[in-house]
């Protein structure tokens, strides 16, 4: 099969999809998890979200659900605690982190048999996700754009100053939650395809370059999604040439794009040009 | 309709085991404008505050214009109030310009799922102006001086024309001539609006030109009140 004829195979189109699904899903999440500095919720969800699919897999259910429950309650547990002043949430993330992956490499050392099926939720294979796990990225991605287009205005309150948008009148504990529980349903929905441990890149990376570009919210998802898509595609293609693995491809490639958007940043010059005394 | 813009009857506030504010009774009657001061740590926030309901109450009641704090209606209570805070919590590369700021002042009242119109970003753009920075419009609000962020933050608080206006410290940052601008700003506001307004500040000769009366706060309590000249009078007998 040469390079080319690969590109007209039903599982390459399908991939292309899932890719394309996950990428503008991450991202979209990705901008608020950024913005809202909840960046280390957003590692801690996706290692809740690999443990869960063991746990799936361990007692034969649908990992995909699984992982979906145990995200969820990732999010459950942390926005609470990451709320409240009187306990660092950085502590609090550091022990569901390190609990959610000691479960997991229990879970793991427990399952019998071959350990192929398990670890490819660690790494993801974008070229073997299930229909079931297409449909489910699709829902998601669509909820997920929906929501920020309808919700623009509340989101963008929340991001300012989550007390303030409280006081004005808008439901902002309400939003952060949704943004947890949409953070921990993106995830998990990308976990098959992306992976466990290179997901939360592909939440953070693309967000985290368009924030080095611009200053507004709208371009800020618009560009996300659209450097997201294109690191998805290049990733794959990447790896379909030099037969990679495509989950790895793709996280570097958006991490170059991170690399190449933080030394030409216009932020970062006008930073260090404004903020000498600020405290940043 | 109640003659009180606002209200605590008896109301206590715990931090754990501190307390924080004891059994504060105060009204501010309606069209009052009245200056709040005293020593750090006072309670003069917190007070505030309570207005919103950002803090629970363990004792007592609060109440804006005759409704309870806490009570249902809370969004439509906010919605009311106008609101400076004393800080922020943002990061410096927030991604909202400075009218986008303002524009998030008028989001609770157009409502979820709707667009702002053209007359909500006039009305932005017009606190703006009366802020004197329409100018900075279109600059990120992270990339502002301390002061302009000020003016911005007062913006936000007028342009969906409150009917209850609380400013915590508005001068921390300002310039002295500002500070001259804002007393003849904040009492054209205030006389534009059958708005009532209450103004926390560590400047003294700040509140004594610009309120009807000053009510002194220490340690939790409201120790009195006194006139925009007492103000100045009591602190020459040796407060502090
Ligand atoms: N969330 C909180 N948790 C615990 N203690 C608090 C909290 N908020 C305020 N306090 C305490 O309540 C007291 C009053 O605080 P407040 O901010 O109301 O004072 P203030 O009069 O506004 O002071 P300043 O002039 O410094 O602004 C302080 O001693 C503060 O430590
Ligand atoms: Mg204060």
């Amino acid at each position: 099969m040469t390079w080319l004829s690969l590109w007209s195979e039903p599982f390459m189109a399908r991939a292309l999809l899932a890719t394309a699904l996950s990428a503008v899903a991450c991202a979209c999440v990705g901008v608020l998890v950024v913005t809202m500095r909840l960046s280390f919720i957003g590692v801690c969800i996706s290692h809740a979200a690999f443990a869960g699919a063991l746990i799936g897999l361990h007692f034969g259910v649908s990992p995909l659900g699984s992982s979906m429950v145990a995200s969820l309650l990732a999010a459950g547990v942390l926005g609470p605690l990451a709320d409240r002043g009187n306990l660092s949430p950085d502590t609090a993330i550091g022990v569901v982190f390190s609990a959610s992956i000691a479960l997991a490499f229990l879970l793991l050392a427990l399952l019998p048999g071959p350990k192929a099926e398990a670890l490819s939720w660690l790494w993801g294979n974008v070229l073997t996700v299930s229909r079931e796990n297409l449909w489910a990225l699709a829902g998601v991605a669509t909820a997920v754009v929906v929501l920020m287009a309808v919700f623009f205005k509340e989101i963008q309150a929340v991001i300012f100053d989550r007390e303030l948008a409280a006081a004005s009148g808008i439901p902002a504990t309400a939003v952060f939650y949704a943004v947890l529980a949409f953070s921990g349903v993106t995830i998990a929905a990308s976990l098959s395809a992306i992976g466990g441990l290179l997901v939360f890149s592909m939440v953070v990376n693309p967000a985290a370059t368009a924030y080095q570009l611009t200053y507004s919210l709208r371009q800020l998802f618009l560009l996300s999604a659209l450097l997201a898509v294109l690191a998805g595609w290049i990733g794959l293609a990447l790896s379909a040439l030099f037969n990679l693995p495509a989950g790895a491809m793709i996280v570097l490639v958006s991490t170059a794009m991170l690399l190449v958007a933080i030394v030409f940043s216009p932020k970062r010059r006008w930073s260090t040009a404004t903020d000498g005394g600020k405290d940043v | 309709m109640s003659q009180y813009a606002c209200e605590w009857r008896n109301v206590t506030v715990r931090f754990g085991k501190r307390t924080v504010l004891h059994t504060v009774t105060l009204g501010v009657r309606c069209g009052e404008l009245v200056g709040l001061f005293g020593h750090n740590g006072a309670g003069k926030s917190t007070l505030l505050r309570t207005l919103l309901g950002l803090i629970p109450v363990q004792n007592g009641q609060v109440l804006v214009e005759g409704t309870p704090v806490g009570a249902r209606q809370m969004s439509q209570i906010r919605r009311r109030i106008g609101y400076v805070p004393q800080v922020l919590n943002t990061d410096p590369r927030v991604p909202l310009t400075a009218l986008d700021v303002v524009m998030t002042g008028l989001y609770a009242g157009i409502g979820i799922g709707r667009f702002p119109s053209r007359q909500n970003r006039e009305s932005a753009q017009d606190a703006l102006r009366k802020m004197q920075v329409l100018h900075l419009a279109r600059q990120p609000f992270g990339v502002l001086s301390g002061g302009e962020q000020q003016r911005v933050l007062l913006a936000r608080a007028i342009a969906s024309a409150p009917r209850l206006l609380l400013m915590d410290e508005p001068t921390s940052s300002v310039d002295w001539q500002f500070v001259h601008e804002l007393i003849w700003l904040i009492r054209q506001v205030h006389e534009s609006g059958s708005l009532s307004t209450i103004v926390v500040s560590h400047d003294a000769p700040f509140l004594a030109r610009l309120c009807d009366r000053v009510v002194l706060m220490e340690s939790g309590r409201v120790l009195g009140e006194v006139s925009a000249e007492g103000l100045l009078d009591y602190l020459g007998r040796g407060w502090v």
